[in-house]
């Protein structure tokens, strides 16, 4: 049960990639990134590694999306 | 022709990138015949000691602040180095905000949510040792107190409460302490930075005060990386 | 475990492609951070151990997770995080210098 979960998450994984890197929009390509972290921290539970996950969840889903949403604000006008 | 010239240079690129998939595809195959039965002494010594040589029960915490600590002071010179290249790049100028001004209901949901906030990280900080967490992610936790009072109210209400000059001394006592602290090994007759072969005696597994130094050197962490990506932060919303 | 790095292969090569062709200097930021992933991705899976538990021993297990490859990654996340804060600074002085974001254009203009 959890192989085909894990494969399924991976599998979704190369998908919000795939999105983020080939969308026009640049604001749907920085709204993905969280998803894809998202995606990765469950990977990381399921590898038995509690740290890194506590770690990616914090730093890449949320402080990096917001360095990202601000160089957007003060980019465009 | 100058089409026909655009277009070669992108199948260019993509030819080197699948070139070089299929040469990383190669080289993974033999790392993985190469993993599958091999025996890492290294690390099985770090499982089946671990615990008896530090004191810890999270082994990332024992391998991060005591067999490898030397890794994680220059680590911390990175972030240093990041907080200080940024305050460089950014004049002293008067802040700009965003367009938008939000409702009172984020405002004070805000306010509702910090304390909790600080009591996770503080856990973080002072349990690293024993679950899960450590400095890294308790810093990380309490940096984003400031940063939430950045967006919601403003830049001017968040450097009011906490000071740009108080975050960089918590900064700068984050570095100093560590190194302090690794010097400690030295005048006890130890090495640089040791904390299990040290003579401090590292108390039994499981407790809040054990592991010798690595609870002090995981508080040292978190205030630095904390100070440090709220400085980041604040530099990179002021530029204009 | 042979699919998982054919995915470390795929998303790191996506993150080359990205920062090779893209003209937008913010997506070429997001090509860094997605080979960055990649690479933890890659940690994680060569530390990993069939049926083995997180490497907290307040009993004595038999299968333990490698710890090493687990602490190297979680000083990687902080320090791309910092990096990836420098590199969004310096693509807004760039944005202030030639108002635009097109590497071809900031090419032409720097003649």
């Amino acid at each position: 049960m959890i192989d085909i979960l894990f494969y399924l998450l991976l599998l979704f994984l190369i998908i919000t990639a795939f999105f983020m890197v080939f969308t026009k929009d640049l604001s749907n390509s920085v709204i993905t990134l969280p998803l894809f972290g998202a995606i990765l921290v469950i990977i990381f539970v399921i590898l038995q590694a509690p740290g890194v996950a506590l770690a990616a969840a914090i730093m890449t889903v949320g402080l990096t999306t917001a360095f990202f949403v601000i160089t957007i604000n003060k980019t465009e006008y | 022709m100058s089409r026909l010239n655009e277009r070669f240079k992108k199948l260019y690129k993509i030819g080197l990138v699948i070139t070089f998939a299929i040469f990383l595809f190669f080289l993974f195959y033999d790392i993985h015949n190469l993993d599958s039965d091999g025996k890492r002494y290294l690390s099985e010594h770090y499982i089946s000691e671990g615990v008896q040589e530090t004191g810890a029960t999270n082994l990332v915490a024992s391998v991060l602040y005591d067999y490898r600590a030397f890794d994680t002071l220059g680590e911390a010179t990175v972030i240093l180095t990041a907080a200080t290249i940024l305050a460089f790049l950014v004049p002293i100028t008067k802040a700009t905000m965003f367009g938008t001004t939000f409702k009172s209901i984020v405002n004070q949901t805000i306010t509702l949510i910090i304390p909790f906030l600080a009591v996770l990280g503080a856990y973080l900080l002072l349990f690293g040792h024993l679950s899960p967490g450590g400095g890294f992610v308790g810093g990380v936790v309490l940096s984003v107190i400031p940063i939430l009072l950045t967006i919601t109210y403003s830049v001017d209400f968040s450097e009011y409460i906490f000071k740009p000059a108080q975050k960089k001394l918590v900064e700068n006592i984050g570095a100093i302490g560590f190194v302090l602290l690794g010097l400690l090994g030295v005048f006890t007759g130890s090495n640089f930075l040791a904390s299990g072969q040290a003579p401090f005696g590292t108390g039994s597994a499981g407790e809040v005060f054990s592991a010798g130094l690595i609870p002090y050197l995981n508080l040292m962490i978190g205030l630095k990386v904390g100070a440090g990506l709220a400085i980041i932060f604040n530099s990179l919303i002021k530029e204009k | 475990m042979e699919i998982p790095y054919v995915v470390v292969i795929i998303l790191f090569c996506l993150g080359m492609y990205t920062i090779i062709t893209k003209k937008n200097l913010i997506k070429i930021v997001i090509g860094f951070t997605i080979v960055e992933s990649s690479l933890i991705l890659l940690l994680m899976l060569v530390g990993y151990k069939p049926d083995g538990t997180a490497p907290i021993l307040d009993k004595g297990y038999e299968i333990v997770v490698d710890p090493i490859p687990q602490a190297l990654a979680l000083t990687t996340i902080v320090i791309g995080g910092s990096v990836t804060a420098v590199m969004l600074a310096v693509v807004i002085k760039i944005h202030k210098r030639y108002r635009t974001l097109n590497i071809d254009e900031i090419r032409k203009l720097r003649g």
